[in-house]
């Protein structure tokens, strides 16, 4: 087991820049969790780790070995494909034992490890099977077994769970959480998914193009984002970010507005009060039941849509007027260049 | 009776029992026809008059023609010592140019299959010769491989070798006819390889590289395998393609020399055309019809497999 360190890694493709200088320590053990817009260079960066692109400048550490220039084989990387990539011609006993079968591992012994493996996700009755004879989950767990079989000092995953199903994904979310309690190793994870980023990661990467914008844990990274990127970013539905000045009731919510140009509010943070009772107000334009609660559009006259989670069974109609407030802490504001400010209010003792 | 066109709405009206199946049904016969009938004309009416013609005794010189049962296979498979010779020539040729073909298409494929600088002229250079007039590939290599003076005896020659007068000695003759027959048809397969490897996602040879194989792993435990569908089916249509090669044999060598490059279509050709013994001819037409039909039934089993 190892940890892993990258110290300014960039990647071109050609004269494109797809990774610009790249920063990050990752502790042994961690779940590390990459997520960013689409292109925005998170599978780029998994596979110059994994040693399948080669990388264009800086430093790739694993444990305390520099590995910039050692094969892909040789870092002790294992890496579960979005594709799967089981190869369809050999059973599942097969495909978990490739590895050790082309590094000339006595036949008996990849039989000891691919049933260890296999015993480890509940893939024993199938070891005779064909890929194309499993479900997507079974397929998914087969990945994640070869991986295993592998014995690597860092597991790397491309999106797993993005070709299954809402219910299946909740599942091997958290099959994949317990494997890592269970095995300890470090893992590193890419997905655009940010409430599987959330769940499973013990810290978060935010990328865009080809930036890291924050690393955090995710409690930090919800709390206390950087800029208004990642405050949208995370968080869902996303956090409504509008000009202070729009807004007259900034000044009620106190605290110190110098050098405050946008204030974000998060849609579970707000509250649905009377017209005369809010902060501010507005005019309901959509009303989206989502059983738990709503989804409620709202216009506010001069500053834009507000998204707004209305908690229980009573939802405000669509056309009524309502008021919204918010905790002042559960405000954030930002400056000119979209960078956070801090302050007394919404610093409840948390860095 | 005035016929009815199928859109008149009374036609419809009038005939409820013509459920949904039955008509289409009908269209797509109407739409087969054409096909259908091009193929009675064509090739099953030839056939069965070759099946006809093969139990006879034919001779177009002097236009007779008595009816003999089985004596023409008889000839061919029991009597006729030329039979076997032409057999064996044939399956020599099907034996070296097959392997050698799918060898080199799949070197090429392997090389050529992902996107480079330039890789579009090299699939057209080695797909070129394919879309060549066979006349004129056979007729150049002809000229090439002369004896004394033939460019690749000249070329043999600046390194020291001394090379065979190619075309007049049986053994180099069948040798010369099967390499360049390679050269000219190994670029079908090549591209049939390349779409076989293209369609191989790539996360199986990065899957496998990154668990430590090496290149000549990654194609013998994860490539070749993949293949397998696609070689299957290129062994079996460049089988049967060898073995209906006539063109080729006919510019080149004309079957010789000593009858060495003698091969069973244009064996059939000589016997039909040269020696006018027509039933004679039409039996083997059919023995040769046979064997390809064989292989074709070869194909289509192992495909079905294959595709379970
Ligand atoms: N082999 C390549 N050659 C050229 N450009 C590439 C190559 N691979 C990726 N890119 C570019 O690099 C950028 C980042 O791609 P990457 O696949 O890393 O994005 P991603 O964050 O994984 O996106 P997604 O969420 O859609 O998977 C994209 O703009 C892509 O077009
Ligand atoms: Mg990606």
């Amino acid at each position: 087991m190892a940890g892993l360190t990258l110290n300014n890694v960039t990647k071109k493709f050609g004269a494109v820049s797809v990774i610009k200088g790249v920063d990050l320590e990752v502790n042994d053990g961690d779940f590390v969790v990459f997520v960013g817009p689409s292109g925005c260079g998170k599978s780029t960066l998994l596979r110059v780790i994994s040693g399948l692109e080669d990388v264009s400048g800086g430093e790739i550490r694993i444990g305390d070995r520099l590995v910039n220039d050692v094969q892909a084989a040789r870092r002790g990387v294992a890496m579960v494909f979005q594709s799967y990539a089981l190869y369809p011609h050999l059973t599942v006993e097969q495909n978990m034992g490739f590895g050790l079968k082309v590094r000339k591992v006595k036949p008996a012994d990849i039989k000891t490890r691919v049933r260890e493996a296999a015993a480890t996700l509940k893939l024993e009755d199938f070891l005779e099977r064909y890929p194309r004879e499993l479900s997507g989950g079974q397929r998914q767990r087969v990945a994640i077994g070869r991986a295993i079989v592998s014995d690597p000092a860092i597991f790397l995953f491309d999106e797993p769970l993005s070709n299954l199903d809402a219910e299946l994904r909740v599942h091997m979310r958290a099959e994949i959480a317990a494997l890592h309690q269970r095995l300890g190793n470090t893992m590193i994870y890419v997905t655009h998914d940010q409430i599987e980023a959330m769940t499973l990661a013990d810290r978060i990467v935010i990328l865009r193009d080809g930036q890291i914008e924050q690393v955090g844990s995710p409690r930090e990274l919800y709390s206390h984002p950087k800029n208004v990127f990642v405050a949208q970013f995370i968080g869902s539905p996303k956090m409504n970010v509008v000009e202070a000045a729009s807004l007259s009731a900034v000044s009620e919510i106190g605290g110190d507005l110098a050098g405050v140009v946008s204030v974000g509010m998060r849609p579970e943070h707000l509250t649905v009060t009377q017209p005369t009772d809010g902060l501010f107000r507005g005019r309901v334009s959509l009303s989206e039941y989502t059983g738990a609660g709503s989804l409620l559009h709202v216009e506010v006259p001069g500053s834009g849509t507000f998204l707004v989670l209305q908690n229980g069974p009573e939802a405000a109609e669509t056309g009524a007027e309502i008021g919204l407030s918010i905790e002042p802490e559960n405000v954030h504001r930002f400056d000119a260049n979209g960078l956070r400010i801090p302050s007394s209010n919404s610093l409840k003792g948390e860095t | 009776m005035k016929p009815s066109t199928v859109n008149d709405p009374r036609r419809t009206e009038r005939a409820p029992g013509l459920s949904l199946k039955m008509r289409g049904m009908l269209t797509a016969w109407l739409f087969v026809s054409p096909t259908v009938a091009g193929f009675m004309v064509f090739f099953l009416g030839p056939l069965i008059a070759v099946v006809f013609y093969s139990a006879t005794e034919w001779n177009m010189l002097s236009q007779t023609s008595t009816f003999v049962g089985w004596a023409n296979y008889q000839d061919a498979l029991t009597r006729n010592p030329d039979f076997w010779h032409v057999m064996r020539n044939s399956v020599v040729f099907a034996l070296g140019l097959v392997p050698m073909n799918i060898a080199l298409a799949l070197a090429l494929a392997m090389s050529l299959y992902r996107p480079f600088r330039g890789v579009v002229v090299f699939r057209t250079i080695f797909f070129a010769p394919v879309v060549t007039s066979a006349v004129a590939w056979a007729i150049v290599w002809k000229f090439l491989l002369q004896g004394e003076a033939g460019a690749v005896n000249q070329i043999l020659a600046t390194v020291g070798i001394d090379g065979p007068n190619w075309l007049r000695e049986p053994n180099w003759a069948m040798f010369a006819v099967i390499v360049t027959r390679v050269i000219k048809m190994v670029g079908l397969n090549m591209i049939l390889y390349i779409a076989a490897l293209q369609a191989i996602p790539r996360d199986f040879s990065e899957a496998a590289r990154l668990e430590g194989a090496t290149n000549w792993q990654i194609f013998r435990m994860v490539i070749w395998p993949n293949l397998a569908p696609a070689t299957l089916i290129i062994v079996v249509i460049t089988m049967i393609g060898s073995f209906k090669v006539f063109d080729h044999i006919y510019l080149m060598t004309g079957g010789g020399p000593e009858n060495g490059t003698l091969v069973l279509a244009f064996y059939i050709y000589q016997q039909a055309f040269e020696f006018f013994n027509v039933g004679y001819a039409s039996a083997l037409a059919i023995i040769m019809f046979f064997i390809v039909l064989a292989l074709t039934l070869v194909q289509i089993l192992l495909r079905r497999r294959g595709s379970l």
